[in-house]
């Protein structure tokens, strides 16, 4: 052992470090080049991709690095593919890594929640829009502990390569112990080597994750939208929000409903349901659950296609063009954004990676052409009339679920909506914080030019917010009247009954 | 100074040797008739780098210099770059796993392989042999041989071997079980390494009872643990040592055993033997092994 110093310093080793480091930064770099092309053949339409895909998982995770590295070194040349040894192990590597990276990418992926993907999509973004600034910005930060783990393994792996003569830190220590026989002195020595190896990923890693974090992310962002703001909002406050939620051409919009049918499968949600909401009503949507409020809603808005019928907003069809084609995702952005329809969501669904301001501003700037400076203006303008003047820089996560829900209305309202699709705006927040919302949504309903469906469970709200409210039931109308008198003096009864019910439970 | 460095890189000798191989010898090869002759006779080997695929845990043979590990030395090392002097390349090594030598051979990632490989019929389908020296083994085994192995014979009944993957041992060590089995006896238990090193650890930690492979190599071993390890007998093998070449391509083996033989008629071969300890009388007349 006492010959452990000397092998620590020695240049022959050390130099054996630098082929290790070499090989497992192309394996990687090269593996996170096949890893990204692999997951995005394994979530493509094509089944001859995502079958390809599948089969090389299966392959190269399924039999050991060491001999991939023999077949590419010693089987490639037999086809007149001869790679250097030091090739030839970063590609078995990165090979080898692919499938893993691969994976790492697509739950990175799929860790961004569905709702903040429809968020984007109900706010008229584009899918390459929600992609780059929506999902890969959070999916880019949830991969770094998994990468991390990845890049301390693929270290450890690059050792395989000494099996086919790369002379990396392994293959030098063997080498070494062989000629010298002092066995545990040059293991020991090279172990510590790896193990500094991996402390620096592990260092790094930690170091990426704390730069990356959310909160960190949005300090530094801060610093470029903190001039917009401007420091006597109050003294703007009328203007912007008249500003925010007036409408270009005057006039909320009309919306007709004849004959609309909708199905997931053999499921059968609206069944031949019609319903025609005046221009600046505000039309409350009560019933059972599963009665297809939600459903309704999203077919508004083109969320979900339907299957049959029509749905026309100021005479317009919504989602499909005259003669019966369904649009792309990027046309039924276009609709949403040229008739203004916007929704708010149960789970508020906001991007958590965002600041609120952020949240409110951005979508404004990614898809409506409007200036930073006009955009975090509008935010600032329409957070402080949700009453979060003070918190305009906390992420969602920092928020309680009143604050969220707030939130996603001003960012709703910045896009100066004609129509404002409300599904269940209450329902996931604790009894104490239902007010608050309440309360905003009630002042927005007085504004007038905004034409408004909100499904509710919330029946004494509906009967003070709305004009109208609709009873629902088995995808179809049953009722439908003055809010006042539905609700009080119901005439059929399914609605007494479904009210008798909801009274004794409120 | 300049020859005796230039020695020095050719053949990694030590000051000893440096008197023992005496300069107008390595001088005399390059300038020797026969040679000059050759690099005539094969002019596309003049210049060149050839690989040559070793499996450098083999003290005496091929490893590191202790001294210098960017280094290898060894019999093998100096007798493949006196045959490149000859017929004017240099060598450039490869360092594979003893099984992946020929294979590394196949696949045309290495020029030869010099590497103490024995040039047996079952190989010979893989790579052609030039042979050089003959096979003499050692039987490693723990300092008293409490064991009591006398070689590979009925004494290796329910021991436990260390060998290499790949070794001529290991089928030899096979057969043997099958006899201890036939006599009613324990089989042999064999335990399959990778390189030398690890083999003479498994008897110093008492997980082998011996480990048999070229006696050089048991020696050594002896010499850098005395007192835990012995050699407890030598045993022939019918075999020869041989230098590995790409098989269909007769005028590069031909070119080399024309230079072996060279290094062999000029003394050099024998001069190198005595240099690593390994005994001049182990010299063998060159012989083509093909299957």
């Amino acid at each position: 052992m006492e010959q452990f110093l000397h092998y620590l310093s020695l240049e022959y080793l050390l130099l054996g470090i630098g082929y290790t480091v070499i090989i497992t930064l192309w394996g990687l770099a090269l593996g996170m080049v096949g890893g990204a092309i692999l997951a995005a053949m394994q979530g493509s339409r094509f089944k001859l991709l995502s079958t390809i895909s599948r089969g090389y998982a299966i392959i190269f995770r399924g039999t050991p690095l060491i001999l991939q590295m023999v077949f590419v070194y010693d089987a490639l040349p037999l086809v007149g593919i001869r790679l250097s040894a030091l090739a030839a192990g970063a590609v078995a590597l990165a090979a080898n890594e692919a499938p893993f990276i691969a994976e790492i990418f697509r739950s990175s992926l799929l860790s961004v929640g569905q709702g903040q993907i429809t968020a984007g999509r109900a706010l008229a973004l584009s899918p390459s829009v929600i992609r780059r600034k929506v999902v890969f910005p959070q999916a880019f930060r949830n991969m770094l502990p998994a990468m991390g783990n990845e890049t301390v393994s693929a270290l450890k792996n690059s050792s395989l390569a000494s099996v086919i003569s790369v002379h990396e830190l392994t293959l030098r220590s063997t080498q070494l112990a062989s000629s010298t026989f002092d066995f545990f002195s040059v293991f020991f020595a090279s172990g510590l080597m790896y193990l500094i190896l991996t402390g620096i990923i592990a260092v790094g890693q930690l170091t990426m994750e704390r730069l990356f974090s959310f909160e960190k992310s949005v300090k530094f962002r801060a610093r470029h939208f903190r001039p917009y703001l401007s420091a006597e909002s109050d003294s703007r406050y009328c203007d912007q929000v008249a500003g925010a939620l007036s409408v270009p051409g005057g006039n909320a919009s009309g919306i007709e409903i004849k004959n609309l049918t909708k199905s997931y499968g053999s499921n059968t949600i609206l069944s031949g349901l019609g319903m025609t909401v005046e221009p600046g009503k505000v039309v409350a949507l009560i019933g059972p659950s599963g009665s297809g409020k939600s459903t309704l809603l999203r077919c508004l808005n083109g969320l979900d296609p339907y299957n049959g019928g029509s749905i026309r907003v100021n005479g317009q069809l919504v989602g499909r063009t005259e003669d019966g084609r369904v649009f792309s995702e990027a046309e039924m952005a276009e609709q949403r954004r040229k008739m203004g329809i916007e929704m708010v969501f149960q789970n508020f669904n906001l991007f958590e990676h965002l600041s609120a301001i952020e949240n409110v501003a951005l979508p404004l700037v990614w898809s409506y052409g409007v200036s930073r400076e006009e955009a975090f203006d509008t935010a600032q303008a329409l957070l402080d009339r949700v009453g979060l003047s003070e918190r305009y820089e906390s992420l969602p996560s920092q928020l309680s679920g009143g604050q969220q829900q707030r939130v996603a209305i001003a960012r709703a309202l910045a896009t100066r909506p004609r129509i404002l699709l409300m599904d269940e705006p209450t329902s996931a927040l604790d009894p104490e914080l239902v007010s608050e919302v309440l309360d905003l949504i009630t002042s927005l309903a007085q504004t007038g030019n905004l034409t408004m469906l909100i499904s509710t469970h919330q029946i004494r709200f509906a009967e003070h917010v709305a004009d109208d409210c609709a009873f629902l039931a088995e995808g179809r109308i049953v009722e439908f009247g003055p809010a006042h008198d539905v609700i009080n003096h119901p005439k059929m009864e399914r609605t007494r009954k479904f009210l008798a019910m909801m009274e004794k439970t409120q | 100074m300049r020859s005796s460095a230039f020695l020095g890189h050719v053949f990694g000798c030590g000051l000893l040797s440096l008197m023992l191989c005496g300069t107008a010898m390595a001088g005399s090869l390059a300038d020797h008739p026969d040679c000059k002759a050759l690099r005539e006779a094969y002019p596309e080997l003049s210049g060149k780098t050839l690989i040559n695929a070793i499996n450098p845990h083999t003290p005496g043979y091929e490893a590191l210099d202790p001294n210098d590990p960017s280094k290898y030395v060894g019999f093998d090392i100096d007798l493949g770059e006196s045959i490149g002097m000859c017929l004017g390349f240099d060598v450039e090594y490869k360092a594979v796993n003893f099984a992946s030598l020929l294979a590394t051979v196949q696949a045309g990632q290495a020029d030869m392989s010099i590497s103490d490989v024995y040039a047996t019929s079952e190989r010979a389908k893989a790579a052609d042999f030039i042979t050089y020296s003959k096979v003499f083994d050692g039987v490693l085994v723990a300092k008293g041989n409490p064991k009591g192995i006398s070689g590979i014979n009925d004494s290796m009944c329910g021991a436990t071997a260390a060998e290499n993957t790949g070794f001529v041992e290991v089928p030899l060590l096979e057969a043997q079980s099958k006899k201890c089995v036939a006599a009613g006896k324990e089989p042999v238990e064999i335990q399959l390494y990778d390189n030398n090193a690890v083999c003479i650890q498994a008897i110093l930690s008492g997980r082998a009872d011996t480990y048999i492979n070229d006696v050089n190599t048991v020696d050594q071993a002896v010499k850098a643990y005395p007192d835990k390890l012995e050699k407890a007998t030598a045993v022939t093998l019918p075999y020869q040592i041989g230098i590995a070449v790409p098989k269909d391509n007769v005028r590069f083996r031909t070119a080399i055993l024309e230079g072996l033989k060279v290094v062999q008629k000029t003394g050099v071969q024998k001069e190198l033997l005595e240099k690593w300890g390994l005994g001049a009388n182990a010299q063998v007349e060159p012989e083509i092994v093909v299957k």
